[in-house]
């Protein structure tokens, strides 16, 4: 197995106030990780040293084994990592056609007719404004966005934020199907016990640093350590 | 009195044009670039002064053709020189920038091609007004109004349904995630401030056609072009476009009734405009909502 990411002492600024005190943490090819920790943890300031969209100022980011710790972000992601950003960013004012018409073409199984297939209601929506979608779908559209550059290495920022439950299961099964199609997966969760379902492994982040590093049927099966290490939440 | 009406309407509207291509170029660029883009003038009086200067050799259509193209080179030479490293800072940065090459490229124009205006010539049968009774209707005036309403249609057109111009209405709302996406902004900013520079390039050329060519043609055109943002609404295409055909309406109908108003009727416009409507006529968030 070789690692699709390997970030190492990502030390991490937001002007002057230190966000990232030298976090480290591995994805494997095919593997599905989860990074937890409460709010303001660090779990995206982590996820945007890694796209390159707030660059580490100290560490090292490497992708697909390529030190891509300077790269902006459309050369990152031009290398076939996904991103569905905290907060999913759908462009409101644009159709969710045009949504699926920004990022280029890369070549793979992933277009915007076989997204189509995958998520029916996208097409059925396809001329309304991204912004008149329920959140769920609007969920969808941010995750069929990034897999139009057919990403070997997907990272999701708190997928389930602002869902009802029935549409979180199915963002999950989503999450789960990708995976198992072999695309490996950095997921950050705020609802622990929902990420710890799906992942292989887990990273706790509290105030920067990584102080969980292991499975994640460990993690999940010792609540009270859950609890000790970052004060997570159990979810719903 | 109705002719005099009519032809005081015609004229603004001729002007009005200039403006709007101004002001078209200046929300292009304000939209993505992030920069008020005060040498907007200046590439106007370049793209005058270049046709100008090629019209001997290549004619008043190849002149057409090739000055806007040529602002364009120089735009983006700029944009990628001294603009690019100013991106994420604050505004104030750019727009100073752009103050100062406006200044000094002005003083360049007045060094190269002279201090005191130089008349730009028309070929004859664009010249001559088609009929007797409506003298201001010239050919240049029709063809002039064709060129800007194909211009406009056509960059209407791109930025609705071509995949360049999904990603700049993309990008004005959210430039980090476009580029999270795998779009080259670097390279997207850099073209969008062209297409604006060639807007700006094609009304210098057009104006000189009609007002002549003097060094300061593009800083007596910015203001106007400003307030034509404003009362469109700032963040509205449509809205850059109305707001510079109102403005040239008002000024040239001012001008022949009570010219000692003519610079100050814009300003009045833009001040009731926003009493009533503090976004302006058009203006929303976002791009042609």
């Amino acid at each position: 197995m070789s690692a699709v990411l390997e970030a190492e002492g990502l030390q991490t600024y937001y002007g002057k106030s230190h966000i990232l005190h030298g976090v480290s943490l591995k994805v494997q090819e095919g593997e599905l990780v989860a990074l937890l920790g409460r709010n303001g943890a660090g779990n995206t300031t982590t996820m945007r040293s890694v796209m390159g969209l707030t660059p580490a100022r100290n560490g090292h980011v490497r992708i697909f084994g390529k030190d891509m710790t300077k790269w902006p972000a459309y050369r990152i992601a031009g290398a076939g990592v996904g991103y569905v950003p905290e907060g999913r960013k759908i462009f409101g004012h644009m159709t969710v056609h045009e949504n699926l018409l920004v990022p280029p073409d890369r070549a793979g199984h992933w277009t915007v007719a076989t997204i189509y297939e995958l998520f029916p209601r996208l097409y059925e929506r396809r001329t309304s404004k991204g912004g008149k979608l329920s959140g769920g779908e609007q969920e969808m559209l941010a995750i069929a966005r990034a897999l139009l550059l057919n990403p070997r290495f997907l990272i999701l920022d708190e997928p389930s934020q602002g869902l009802a439950p029935v549409i979180v299961q199915e963002v999950m099964r989503m999450v789960a199907r990708l995976k198992s199609e072999g695309t490996a997966i950095l997921l950050v969760e705020q609802n622990a016990f929902l990420a710890l379902q799906v992942a292989d492994r887990a990273y706790v982040l509290s105030d920067g640093e990584v102080v969980y590093d292991g499975s994640a049927a460990e993690l999940a099966a010792d609540t009270a350590r859950m609890n000790s290490l970052a004060g997570v939440s159990h979810g719903a | 009195m109705e002719l005099m009406l009519l032809y005081s309407v015609f004229n603004g509207f001729i002007v009005g044009t200039f403006y709007a291509l101004m002001a078209l170029g200046l929300s292009l660029i304000l939209g993505l670039n992030g920069v008020i883009n005060f040498a907007q003038g200046t590439f106007m009086a370049l793209g005058g002064y270049i046709a100008f200067t090629l019209e001997p050799y290549v004619g008043f259509w190849g002149a057409l053709i090739l000055a806007p193209l040529v602002a364009v080179v120089v735009g983006v030479v700029v944009e990628r020189v001294l603009i690019r490293p100013l991106y994420g800072r604050d505004p104030l940065f750019s727009l100073l920038l752009t103050f100062g090459l406006a200044m000094i490229v002005e003083d360049l124009v007045r060094t190269i091609w002279g201090a005191v205006g130089v008349p730009f010539s028309l070929p004859n049968y664009l010249n001559t007004p088609l009929s007797s009774s409506l003298f201001f209707l010239t050919g240049y005036r029709l063809v002039l109004i064709a060129i800007t309403v194909v211009v406009t249609g056509a960059l209407f057109a791109t930025l609705r349904y071509s995949r360049i111009g999904i990603r700049i209405r993309a990008g004005n709302a959210d430039l980090e995630t476009i580029s999270a996406l795998g779009v080259n902004i670097f390279f997207l900013r850099a073209a969008n401030f062209g297409i604006g520079i060639f807007l700006a390039g094609l009304a210098g050329i057009l104006a000189a056609g009609q007002l002549g060519l003097s060094p300061d043609i593009g800083s007596e055109l910015i203001m106007p072009s400003f307030v034509a943002i404003i009362v469109g609404g700032v963040g509205s295409l449509v809205g850059s476009v109305l707001g510079g055909l109102i403005i040239g309406i008002a000024s040239g109908v001012t001008a022949a009734f009570f010219p000692a108003a003519q610079e100050v009727v814009i300003y009045v416009i833009m001040a009731a405009v926003l009493i009533v409507r503090p976004r302006g006529l058009l203006g929303q968030e976002g791009l042609f909502e």
